[in-house]
């Protein structure tokens, strides 16, 4: 057997290896064109996951935009309160010289008191229960606020009536 | 090139936007009187009152305010303009719990442009009583009263323009005993 045909196809070739040449020749790779055939199903690509995607994620934001909304409203409505306070020892003497504040005979509580009635009520009957809750206690404030102001405008127009008889605010006068 | 001739614009730009933010929170603020130098005398006294109604609060406040009872459609009709509302009003046990400091402190502030002294009453029986206006060209832009006696303390800071009679009327109204003052609309010079 000559092994130079199997290096590089000299000399006398074997007839067993040219049969089996023959039988694998068939096998050769014959370069073509590239047919696809027409009624080839070609699997399309599922476009709806991006668009899941997407919505998972606005709905995510928005979900968190609401969390961090109702946190930071409830921060912030919290120390928006008037404060009263009362030492322990006025407590104990219970001396409410304070007209305005403890309204009434009622000193115990150190809180503004203002009468309310249903009519007043009713008009803030349709906010939610947290904003009427907010809404009743400003307004609370507000009306002692201005009271007070009120009060203080009156004494002043009392003293200044008092000290001049033309019944007149004179002593206005420009600072700075 | 580009992006100098972006720069050279920009800067004043931003410049007269901060200006003009400025101007806009210094005219807003510009009746608010800080009191956050009082809040040492809460311990000191035997009855403290706090309130702070900034202008979010005044607009839910104003929400609660019926219109069909005629008492609180004045005050909303009263509040309409109002920006805010402060008060700090401290009572003590015993005499000179606070200083000439603390009410300097206050008054001082009121010296600023646009402040006029309305009413100041010096009594050594009843107290000081000063009232102050801000003016904003015709309208009262904002208030403050100052009303000190031996064993209290109180300022009351109204922000935004504000009717002195309609609110002198309020004693009277909202359960509260009127002291039988007649008002008289003060005239203001400046």
């Amino acid at each position: 057997m000559n092994e130079d045909y199997l290096w590089d196809k000299s000399g006398q070739p074997d007839p067993e290896i040219q049969q089996l040449e023959e039988i694998l020749g068939t096998l050769r790779y014959q370069p073509k064109q590239l047919v696809i055939p027409a009624n080839l199903a070609v699997p399309r690509r599922r476009r709806y996951v991006p668009l899941l995607a997407i919505a998972a994620t606005v709905l995510l934001a928005l979900l968190a935009a609401g969390v961090w909304l109702r946190v930071r409203v409830g921060h912030k409505s919290q120390p928006q309160q008037a404060n009263v306070t009362t030492s322990p020892k006025a407590v104990e003497e219970k001396t409410p010289s304070r007209d305005t504040v403890a309204e009434g005979s009622n000193p115990a509580p150190p809180a503004i008191t203002i009468a309310r009635n249903n009519k007043r009520r009713s008009s803030v009957s349709a906010l939610k229960q947290r904003e009427r809750e907010e809404a009743l206690a400003a307004k609370e404030q507000l009306l002692f606020a201005l009271r007070l102001a009120s009060e203080k405008l009156n004494l002043a127009q009392r003293k200044t009536q008092g000290t001049s008889p033309a019944n007149q605010i004179k002593n206005q006068h420009r600072i700075g | 090139m580009n992006s100098l001739f972006q720069t050279n614009i920009k800067t004043p730009l931003l410049a007269v936007l901060l200006v003009f933010a400025t101007a806009l929170v210094a005219r807003a603020q510009g009746s608010r009187i800080q009191m956050t130098s009082l809040d040492h005398l809460a311990a000191k006294a035997s009855q403290s009152v706090d309130v702070t109604i900034d202008e979010r609060l005044m607009k839910v406040a104003a929400k609660a305010l019926s219109d069909h009872d005629a008492d609180e459609r004045e005050v909303k009709q009263l509040v309409a303009g109002i920006k805010g509302i402060y008060v700090k009003s401290f009572e003590f046990d015993a005499d000179g719990q606070y200083s000439a400091a603390d009410v300097e402190a206050i008054r001082a502030q009121l010296r600023g442009p646009g402040w006029s002294r309305l009413v100041s009453v010096v009594s050594k029986k009843e107290g000081n009583l000063e009232v102050y206006m801000l003016m904003e060209g015709e309208q009262i832009g904002g208030l403050a009263v100052i009303s000190t006696n031996d064993k209290e303390f109180t300022v009351v800071n109204i922000v935004g323009p504000v009717d002195l009679e309609k609110l002198a009327k309020l004693e009277g109204q909202l359960g509260v005993p009127e002291l039988g003052i007649e008002t008289t609309k003060p005239k203001t010079k400046n």
